[in-house]
This record gives C-alpha cells, structure tokens and sequence, in this order.
C-alpha cells in the first residue's frame, strides 16, 4: 500500500528505533495521527529537549542533565570502586538496593560482532583511562548473556595486566524460586558456582 | 524413577486440529487414517511438549491453524498429574507452561516428558549429510542433559559470532583480543560438547551393534565418533584464524565433527544399499531408545510416524517388538490398522483421524 508522503517518512523514522519492526511502526504512526495535536507537539518537545540536554557524564559515560553526573560527583561515593553495566537502566537496578556505594561505568553495549559492535563501538577505551587513577576493585556486572558473558572476559583480559582486582557478579538461583520452575540455566550455573558451606 | 505419560492431551488451532482432545492409553495409542488427515500434527505436538519444538525444519508460523491467531498443544502428565503447555503465536516467543506458570524458555521443557521419536526423515542419518548425523546427537543429548543444550546454545552463538568477525576481519583489522574471547567460548563449550558427545557415542555403539546383530543379517554394524581436528581446539582456532578469516568460516570444532557408520566395514552413507541403510537406522534408534532408557530410568515415551511405508515387514516387526517390550507409552501412526499386526492391534488404543478431528474406537 501507499501512503501519503508524510506519514510513509513517520514510518520510516519510526522503524528505525530498536524493537519496531514495520508492523509496530505502521500502528505507532496511525496512533500519533489520531493524538491531538497538542499531545503530538508535547511528545515531539519532550523528544527533542531530552535529546539536546542530555549528555554523556565525563567520568562515568551515564546520561547526565550536567557533565557529571550526580552519582560521580557525590562525595560520598567510593571511587575507587567501579561497576560496570552494559546500559543506563542497568544503574538503577542495583542504586535500587541502596547497598552499593561505588560509582559505576556504562558500556553502552556489549561486545556483538553480529550487531557490527567491537570494543570501539562501546566505552571501553573511557574506562581504560579512569583505571589510571586510584582504583581498587573493578566489578563486572554486565548481563549474564553470551555477549555479557563475553564482554566481562574482553574487559578482565585488559583490566588484569593493570594489576587492579576484578570480579564479576555471581548468578544463581532467585532467591525465594522452586527448584520445579527454575529454568534450566540459571539451575546449572547456580550448581556450577555453588559455595561451600 | 516412576515412568512419566501423557493422559489428556488438547490441542487447539494446532496445524490443522482446530479443537481436539486425545485421551491417550498407557500403552500403545495407534493412529490410524488416510492420507494428510492430522496424524503427523498429533505427533508433532506431542514432540513439542516434550522438547519445546516443532519437528524438524518448521516455523512457528506455520503451525498456527490457517487464519487463526495463536495454536496451543496442553497435556497431563500422569502420574502427578502436572499440565505442560505451549502456546505459539507468530510474532511472540513462544512460550511453554508447567501448571499455568510460564518457563523462561521453552527449551526449559525438556526431561519432564523424554521422548524419541522415529519417522522416515531418520533415513538421513544413515544416508544424509553430516548435518543430519550432528543434528541427531544435538537433540538426544539435549534431551537427555540439559548441561548439553547450554553449551550448544552458547557454542552455537559463538559460532556466529566469531563468523561475524571473521567478516569483518576480511576489510578492516580485528584485534586479536577481540577473537580470543569469542574463542575461548567456543573452545570451552566446543570442548565439553566433544566429551559428552564422545561418551553418549561410545555407549550407542555397542547397543546399535547388539541390536543390529538381532536385525540378522549376519552383518556388522559399528558407529563411531570422528573428530574434525584433534588437540586443544583454542589452539586449532587460533592457528587457523588466518584461514578462516580468508574464508569466511571457522574451519574447526565440533560443528564440523561427524558420525562415523559402517556396515560390514564399509560407510554405509556412501555404500550401504537402501536395505542396509534401513537396517542400520532402525538398529541405531533402537539404540537411541535403550540409551534414553537408561538414562531416565524408565522408557520414554516412543512416537512413531508412518514407520510402515518404509520398512519391510521383519524389520517393522522387530521394531514393533522392541518398541512394545520396552513396556512405555507408545503412539504409532499408519493408514490402515492392518498394518500394525495383530498383536499391537490386541493390545492398542485405536483412535481415527478425519480431516483434523478424532474417533475413538
Ligand atoms: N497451519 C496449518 N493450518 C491448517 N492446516 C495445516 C497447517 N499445517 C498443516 N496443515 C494441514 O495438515 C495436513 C497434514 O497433516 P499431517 O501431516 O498430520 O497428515 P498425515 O495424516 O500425517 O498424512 P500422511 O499420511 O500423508 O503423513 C495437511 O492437509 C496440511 O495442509
Ligand atoms: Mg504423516
Ligand atoms: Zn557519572
């Protein structure tokens, strides 16, 4: 089918984000016509304010309203202590249990060479740099997928050398699931990494 | 450990079984009907309930009952009574349950239903490619240890991975850290894939050989697992990156290994007649089923499609034989009763399938 000219570029642009494929990019774009306007215009300044004012925080590579962000320049944070995360929400899992008092370092990605993406691609290089400060213990807490999995053994390669301690974070099972529902997986890691007690 | 059935099945939009209950027996279930009436789609559900996927080469799309939007394959698990499901709607992950609540992946199914399944598509195995022959140690060691099927599914995306990599190493320069991580996945899954690949075999061998030598024909059987490359396989990577790169494709590891069949000392892929082929396959699966047997500890449940056209009547005899002494839950498929022989047809639960829908007699 052909669409009018304006709604065909909507699509276009609308397929281009991650997750929208062309059928979801055809329903979002019949969605925003039907939105008043002034709902439109809202979304499309909320789009274009978020896009202009954020950036990347200078020490931590977080999105950030100001050059650092407020985790990096609270004072008291631990700075000799870094957790690595593949992505910005990934922050907000872990600043959720109020435990973790280091700062922390965003990839903005993992190694996946499928996807084009080399250690060029993510901010490895940025945390190279930070390590030649003070730093104590480098935590790796990318995803527990193979591109995570993989990451986590480039970065420790690279981090090793340096003569910084590094660790990664342990998975096994939910605290509090049944034996019956765990997934096959996270049963087999939990058994390969299961401690003495 | 008490041996695991299946008591009601449902299935719903299903190929082309729109809404059908199959009460099944304890012991043998024959299905029976022409033609392209639904016979293989029970089967076919029963295989994803008990692995997670559709029989071989199918997309989930395609599974879904023309026009519909989502199909769903449910059964009771005798004797606790545990309901699996799983529910397939095109443009959703599938998704599998165990008493309503949903497993992270499908493949999360597997071992609560073991299964082995023979139709004539396990010809390949004897006359197919190595693929074919890969493809039928992937699946009965998945089924059997779950530890298998995470180290072929990481070993898998690796692959691609490196594979990638190696593309992109044909125009610009890759370091050689950013391949070594990818290898070193590979080497450690590829290497645990190779034990329990070489063990699994070594225990098939002798039992295909045995049931073979019960197939009479006076010959021998033997099956062995061959390696493509021998030593550490980081070190085979690494040696052949530069080769690989040149080629596009990773040269060595257990993606390349093969089965190793031979009738009368000679491969049987390439000079077995169709006779010895057919004897071969049927004395292999036999095997496969002794060996999930034992593994279990009670027998899987046997799923038998449209075994009769293929075999001549002494090998389908013996295999009927084997299949009903083992004493599991068997379901067989054929288009005329008659064929099952009079002593399945004694014992069995007959049910006839008509264009998508189900008579018990
Ligand atoms: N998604 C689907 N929706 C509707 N019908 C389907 C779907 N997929 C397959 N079918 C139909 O199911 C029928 C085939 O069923 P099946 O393969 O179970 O036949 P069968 O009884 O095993 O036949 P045969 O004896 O030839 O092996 C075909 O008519 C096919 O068109
Ligand atoms: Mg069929
Ligand atoms: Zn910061």
């Amino acid at each position: 089918m052909q669409f009018a000219r304006p709604l065909a570029d909507l699509i276009a642009q609308l397929e281009r984000l991650p997750g929208v494929g062309p059928k979801s990019a055809q329903r979002l774009a019949f969605h925003i016509l039907r939105t008043p306007e002034d709902d439109v215009r809202r979304l499309a300044e909320a789009l274009r304010h978020a896009r202009e004012s954020l950036r990347l925080c200078t020490e931590c590579q977080n999105v950030s309203e100001t050059a650092t962000c407020p985790i990096c320049a609270d004072p008291t944070r631990h700075r000799r202590e870094i957790c690595v995360v593949g992505e910005p929400r990934d922050i907000a899992s872990i600043e959720r249990l109020n435990e973790f008092k280091g700062v922390y370092h965003v990839l903005h990605g993992l190694l996946n060479p499928l996807d084009g993406v080399g250690p060029d691609q993510i901010k490895v290089r940025e945390l190279l740099v930070r390590l030649e400060g003070q730093v104590d213990e480098v935590i790796l807490a990318t995803n527990p997928t193979i591109e995570g999995d993989t990451t986590a053994l480039y970065l420790a390669k690279l981090i090793k050398p340096v003569g910084v301690k590094v660790t990664r974070l342990a998975h096994g099972m939910p605290v509090g699931g049944e034996l019956d529902y765990a997934d096959n997986a996270t049963l087999l890691s939990a058994l390969e990494y299961r401690r003495e007690m | 450990m008490e041996g695991v059935r299946v008591g009601e099945i449902r299935y719903h939009d299903f190929r082309n079984l729109a809404v059908v209950e199959l009460n099944a027996g304890p012991g043998v279930n024959l299905i029976v009907g022409p033609n392209a009436q639904g016979k293989t789609n029970l089967l076919e559900g029963l295989h994803l309930l008990s692995t997670g996927r559709l029989l071989r080469g199918s997309r989930e799309a395609q599974a879904v009952r023309h026009d519909q939007p989502r199909a769903a394959v449910e059964a009771a698990l005798q004797p606790h009574g545990t309901t699996v499901r799983v529910n397939i709607e095109p443009g959703v992950r599938k998704r599998a349950l165990i008493n309503g609540l949903g497993l992270p992946r499908a493949a999360d199914l597997i071992g609560r239903l073991p299964s082995v399944s023979f139709s004539s598509q396990d010809l390949a195995v004897v006359s197919g490619e190595p693929a074919d022959r890969r493809h039928l140690l992937d699946t009965e060691l998945s089924q059997v240890y779950p530890a298998y099927l995470n180290h072929f599914s990481v070993y898998k995306r690796a692959l691609e991975q490196r594979n990638a990599l190696l593309r992109r190493a044909q125009e610009s320069h890759v370091e050689d850290e950013a391949f070594e991580v990818w290898e070193e996945q590979l080497a450690h899954h590829g290497a645990a894939m190779r034990v329990q690949r070489q063990e699994w075999v070594d225990g098939l061998a002798d039992l295909a050989t045995e049931r073979h030598a019960a197939l009479g024909d006076g010959e021998v059987l033997s099956v062995s697992y061959r390696a493509a490359d021998q030593g550490e396989l980081s070190q085979s990577l690494a040696s052949n990156r530069g080769h690989d790169i040149h080629r596009g494709s990773t040269s060595v590891g257990p993606h390349r290994d093969d089965l190793d069949i031979q009738v009368a000392g000679a491969e049987a892929r390439h000079f077995g007649s169709q006779g010895q082929q057919r004897t071969a396959v049927v004395a292999i699966k036999l095997a496969v089923l002794a060996l999930a047997e034992r593994a279990f500890g009670f027998p899987p449940m046997l799923l038998l499609d449209d075994i009769f056209s293929d075999l001549d009547d002494r090998r389908r005899s013996h295999l009927m034989d084997v299949a009903f002494e083992a004493g599991g839950q068997v379901f067989v498929t054929c288009t005329e009763a008659e064929q099952a022989g009079a002593k399945l047809l004694g014992s069995a639960k007959i049910f006839r399938v008509k264009c998508g829908r189900l008579e018990e007699k």
